[in-house]
């Protein structure tokens, strides 16, 4: 099936995207967003430095049409949530979101209920639309780069004034190989700095929270892990004092090892942990970095 | 300037997975019913808006009359208009369509706010295509909303952070959560007073369903076994935390 991938120009991102697209054809194409060579072997690539998803949508509607392609692919991000929607009512299109597994070139699913439940679809209308969940396809490896054509008819509906980059200390959250997250139970920004002191001391390390300690104003959105913020997937998931809604354990589904700290042993959090310590975390966090700086 | 907040009334996202039953592909009837997490994010929003531009705000919502006391929260949190399209499907273009059929008969619309996505469905999907329904361009993610002279400045959260952007005219926009738009709990008295609100109940109507078969539901297995540590000696449990970790190979 003729498949086009849309990502920004991003290494990961598109090479989850790469592995999908195998489902459905031999070689994508694609319209890379943003500056930069487009890493990776595609049919043919197309290109724009625009990311607004509503200035782009009319091109790539056109282009979809015009070329025929039966499937479109995104990330499961802001850019792929602003277009993919739009694009399927546009073009009368299938579309799945959150897609977790590609069972065949016709079935998929995704999750329903805050992770709780999986749900399978049957796609039977052409294009199919699918935005593909982060971190739950291997990366596929992405030889030399494609040279791209320009993406024509890019409009300015909406105009960018700024960005704002937060900053983080250590490694991406969804790069990292052990994340210290924090919730609720937690209790204060101020306390997030012990976790920050325990990521020091493992290499590949980045501070993450759930929701709720976001909404609390202890850290910044960005940091914030489950359904509606990053999916992760490091060796070790270090949940200091968060409780483990399902909403959150969706965005940790593929941890590899979870160790959960929280002095409730009623909480749901154990039930996702290899790894448990039912103890106030102000009381464990220290042991745990006197006996990582006693082996340094 | 007329703000409409879409809201959605879905089962208890709280209830954990270990209670969680289905019963014929969705959540059991006796789970307690709720406004869906964000859409009361949108509505907080909203009534922000509201107080700070002197803006008219409408809850719109696609559901059944059961939805309607559950829905009376949005009144209660500031909310002047309840106004409801009677269906019970869950495909997207069908509710999407009844949706714009009841921004239409409103008329005067000029923002659409809606949770990033239901409580239930998980899809995230019926905001942005209404959005091209009603021919307006679609922002997601969107945390804060300023308006002046017609134009409207947003925040936008993306994967790294944040950035600003500018519109002229209407649109639809996701509304996700930050700390400033956190859902008001409402006073004993709004709750009264909204219950005496009017609400006005649309008939659906007909719409082309999106080319999609729903094959299974299922409730994954999850073979995770927590090994509690002891807890007595804090600097033992930590040091044998790590030769756990170790002799399993994950550190």
């Amino acid at each position: 099936m003729k498949t086009l991938i849309v990502e920004v120009v991003e290494p990961a991102k598109l090479a989850e995207l790469v592995t999908v697209s195998k489902k459905f054809c031999d070689q994508p194409d694609v319209v890379g967003l943003g500056k930069g060579d487009i890493p990776g072997a595609y049919g043919k690539a197309y290109q724009t430095e625009e990311t607004i998803g509503a200035n782009l949508l009319p091109a790539l509607a056109e282009l979809v049409k015009s070329d025929g392609y039966e499937v479109v692919l995104f990330s499961a991000t802001t850019t792929g949530s602003s277009l993919a929607g739009p694009l399927a009512a546009r073009l009368q299109a299938a579309f799945i979101s959150e897609v977790i597994a590609v069972d065949s070139d016709t079935e998929v699913s995704c999750p329903m209920y805050g992770g709780k439940v999986v749900a399978k679809y049957k796609l039977n209308a052409k294009p199919t639309i699918l935005t593909i969940r982060r971190k739950y396809f291997e990366k596929a490896e992405l030889e030399g780069t494609t040279p791209s054509e320009a993406l024509e008819k890019v409009q300015t509906l909406i105009s960018l004034l700024a960005e704002h980059e937060d900053k983080a200390e250590g490694v991406p959250l969804e790069d990292a190989d052990i994340i210290v997250s924090g919730g609720r139970g937690v209790g204060a920004e101020e306390n997030f700095a012990v976790l920050q002191e325990l990521t020091t001391l493992f290499n590949e390390s980045a501070v993450g929270a759930s929701r709720g300690a976001v909404d609390e104003g202890w850290v910044q959105p960005s940091l914030q892990i489950g359904q509606t913020g990053k999916i992760v997937a490091p060796s070790i998931y270090l949940a200091i004092g968060i409780s483990g809604a399902s909403q959150h354990l969706a965005g940790i589904a593929n941890a590899k090892c979870v160790v959960a700290v929280n002095k409730d042993e009623d909480a749901n959090i154990f039930s996702r942990a290899r790894f448990g310590v039912v103890e106030d975390y102000k009381k464990f966090i220290p042991s745990l970095i006197n006996a990582l700086k006693s082996e340094a | 300037m007329h703000v409409v907040v879409l809201g959605k009334v879905v089962p208890d996202y709280e209830v954990p997975s270990s209670d969680f039953e289905l019963v014929n592909n969705r959540a059991h009837e006796r789970y307690t019913r709720m406004i869906g997490l964000y859409d009361e994010n949108a509505i907080e929003l909203g009534v922000q808006i509201k107080d700070k531009f002197g803006a008219a705000l409408t809850l719109v919502s696609y559901g059944t009359v059961d939805d309607i006391p559950v829905l009376r929260k949005g009144i209660a949190m500031g909310a002047e208009k309840l106004m409801i399209v009677l269906g019970v499907s869950n495909d997207p273009f069908i509710i999407a369509s009844n949706l714009k059929l009841a921004i239409e008969k409103l008329g005067d619309v000029d923002l659409v706010l809606s949770g990033q996505q239901s409580a239930d469905m998980d899809r995230g999907v019926v905001h942005s295509i209404l959005a091209e329904m009603l021919n307006l361009p679609f922002i997601p993610q969107v945390s804060d909303v300023q308006v002046e002279n017609g134009v409207y400045k947003l925040n936008q959260i993306v994967e790294t952070g944040s950035r600003t952007l500018e519109i002229s005219g209407k649109s639809v926009l996701s509304i996700t959560s930050v700390p400033e738009n956190v859902p008001r709990i409402p006073a004993v008295r709004a709750i009264f007073a909204a219950k005496k609100k009017p609400v006005e109940k649309l008939a659906e109507i007909d719409a082309v369903a999106m080319g999609v078969e729903e094959i299974s539901v299922e409730i994954p297995k999850i073979e995770s076994v927590c090994e509690l540590l002891p807890a007595e000696d804090m600097d033992d449990t930590a040091r044998l935390l790590l030769q756990k970790l170790r002799e399993e190979r994950y550190l």
